[in-house]
């Protein structure tokens, strides 16, 4: 494709390469006074889309367009931010289709939601292009404190009150873990600029200082990928929040934690492995052993939940456990298949919530026994959660089996040849994919063999009709046609790592 | 001129007391207090190193921790209150309906 990033460029002269967002911060200022105005909360989400699909075109042009590009020495704009950007997009987009058609979404205070939702994905496109660690931090605490309030947001549930209480102290904690972090990591290296801190630690080699930085900054961003032991708080919340809130955090937020550990950890350890005292092999081992614990805490605490959402969160701290393996490897094969298979998760596991969502709109539970004899009540949407469930799994011809696949063979193809180092680790995933099989399989059966007390037909909103049937789409072509984003995931990999 | 380590130490001790009172305080305020202790702390910490290095990014950061600090306590009291009005309560105990 030839697109040409100058027509962008025309418009936004300097701010080119943050155009994106500051689209997405204007609809945010607006979507309140839309509401206030007009009441109508059909409105506001199409408003929200249009603001969505603008910044999606922007930036769709900026990233085929290969357009390259700082602000501020701030935020910089390449393949990778642009990739993730677009992943940030395609999670608000799914979450702002169906939010209004939510029974559980709050009604009184739509525009404070809406304007909550955008600001928050700004934040992770900020992180996305961030090249600093002080527009990480800021981008984050974006994420987090809109989030708190989403949480909050949900009406009359008690759970969710709960929910937001947890989130809200866990968060402050990890918020301050990583901020005594990086105040130590400037202290080392005087600078605070991510390319700056990689030179000066090539040369000065490794510190107790900068040790106790990696530790905090590892303990306070594993909060926000829910890596094991910092998972308490996932389930939780993930269950309490409306489930298009739970969505946007299980894909979103997630993801903006993993970007993090890329952008920090893999680009520091890479530049730091030239060096013989930087102990980048110590650290490859140090996240190889969270990677293998997250899963299989994700997967083995995931068979006993009763209720699906808390079996949707359990199955998505695996999968960031998956995604984990890239920072154990730090290969740019590995990161090509890691930010795949974070591309598939947001079609997989957001259309599973979109589903469970779907349901409580329409009065089902969120028990998986609630979920006896659909197949027979709504067949569409059966089909579609096995799809979503299956392809979580990693069957065969569908997304998630691709992706894992690239995934976990780059643990053991590398370099042009076998390693013999990361096979324990590909082996611990392939068994917990296994492992996973077995309580999704649990959905499936109850729907399609079980029966239920009823067999009324079930009308779900066409909103999240219309959602649902884009992550089908996107869970079968990513399948079967995996060269459609995994073009785009390799030249973001090679532009990490240049 | 008092040396770094002063500084450092100071924040260190100031940074341990409130990770303690986070994991130790059953109500829930006195637990977000703790957590502004640990994030002045870090704001300690970024002041002493740019005094001592000449920089002034580290004063940005202090600025902008402030701000994200007294952001985050706002929608956390505000979540706090929420609790109370819904569940009738601001201790940690109460607030454990939801396990495993």
């Amino acid at each position: 494709m030839n697109i040409d990033p100058t027509i962008i460029s025309n418009i936004f002269g300097d701010f080119t390469p943050i155009a994106p967002m500051i689209i997405m911060i204007l609809g945010a200022l607006i979507m309140p006074a839309i509401y206030l105005s007009s009441k109508r909360r059909n409105l506001v989400t199409g408003a929200m889309l249009a603001v969505i699909i603008i910044s999606i075109i922007i930036n769709f042009v900026l990233l085929v367009g290969e357009y390259t590009g700082t602000y501020a020495e701030l935020f910089t704009y390449d393949a990778f931010s642009g990739l993730m950007i677009l992943l940030f997009q395609t999670v608000v987009f799914l979450v702002a289709l169906v939010s209004a058609a939510s029974t559980e979404t709050t009604r009184l205070y739509y525009g404070a939601y809406s304007s909550l939702l955008l600001a928050a994905t700004t934040g992770m496109m900020f992180v996305a292009t961030a090249g600093d660690l002080l527009t990480i931090f800021l981008g984050v605490e974006l994420v987090s404190i809109s989030s708190y309030a989403l949480v909050a947001m949900k009406r009359n549930d008690p759970r969710a009150a709960e929910a937001a209480v947890k989130y809200v102290i866990i968060g402050g904690i990890s918020t301050a873990l990583t901020i005594y972090g990086i105040s130590m990591l400037y202290g080392v290296t005087g600078t605070t600029n991510i390319a700056d801190i990689a030179t000066v630690l090539s040369t000065d080699g490794f510190s107790w200082a900068f040790g106790i930085a990696m530790i905090t900054i590892i303990a306070g961003y594993g909060f926000k990928i829910a890596a094991v032991p910092f998972h308490m708080w996932a389930p939780d919340v993930y269950e309490g929040a409306a489930t298009p809130v739970s969505l946007f955090l299980a894909t979103g937020s997630k993801k903006m934690g993993l970007v993090v550990f890329f952008k920090i950890f893999l680009v520091l350890f890479v530049a730091g492995s030239a060096v013989a005292s930087f102990a980048t092999v110590e650290m490859q081992y140090v996240f190889a052993i969270i990677a293998a614990i997250t899963m299989t805490v994700g997967n083995v605490v995931a068979i006993a939940q009763p209720n699906i959402k808390r079996m949707l969160a359990y199955s998505s701290i695996a999968q960031a456990g998956y995604i984990l393996i890239v920072m154990a490897v730090m290969s740019e094969y590995a990161l090509t298949g890691g930010l795949f298979h974070m591309f598939t998760h947001v079609f997989m596991k957001g259309g599973a919530f979109l589903i469970v969502g779907a349901l409580i709109s329409v009065g089902i539970g969120e028990k998986i026994s609630d979920y006896r004899g659909l197949a027979k009540r709504a067949p569409f949407v059966a089909f579609a959660m096995l799809l979503f469930l299956f392809s979580l799994a990693g069957i065969p011809p569908l997304a998630g089996f691709t992706s894992k696949f690239i995934l976990f063979s780059s643990a053991i193809y590398g370099d042009g040849g076998v390693m013999t180092q990361w096979i324990w680790l590909a082996f611990i995933a392939i068994l917990n994919s296994a492992i996973s099989l077995y309580y999704y399989a649990r959905v499936v059966k109850a729907m399609y063999i079980e029966k239920g007390e009823t067999t009324d037909k079930i009308k779900i909103p066409n909103a999240f009709a219309v959602a649902i049937a884009i992550c089908v789409v996107f869970v079968i072509i990513l399948g079967i046609y995996p060269q459609l984003i995994l073009d785009f995931c390799s030249n973001a990999a090679a532009a990490l790592f240049a | 001129m008092i040396p770094i380590e002063f500084f450092l130490a100071f924040a260190a001790i100031l940074f341990a007391i409130g990770a303690y009172g986070v994991m130790t305080k059953n109500n829930t305020i006195i637990v977000l207090m703790c957590v502004e202790l640990m994030l002045n702390a870090a704001n300690i910490n970024f002041v002493a190193f740019s005094a001592f290095t000449g920089d002034a990014m580290g004063q940005v950061f202090v600025i902008m921790t402030i701000t994200v600090a007294a952001a985050e306590v706002a929608v956390g009291i505000a979540i706090l209150l929420n609790a109370y009005k819904l569940k009738k309560a601001t201790e940690v105990d109460g607030l454990a309906s939801m396990r495993w």
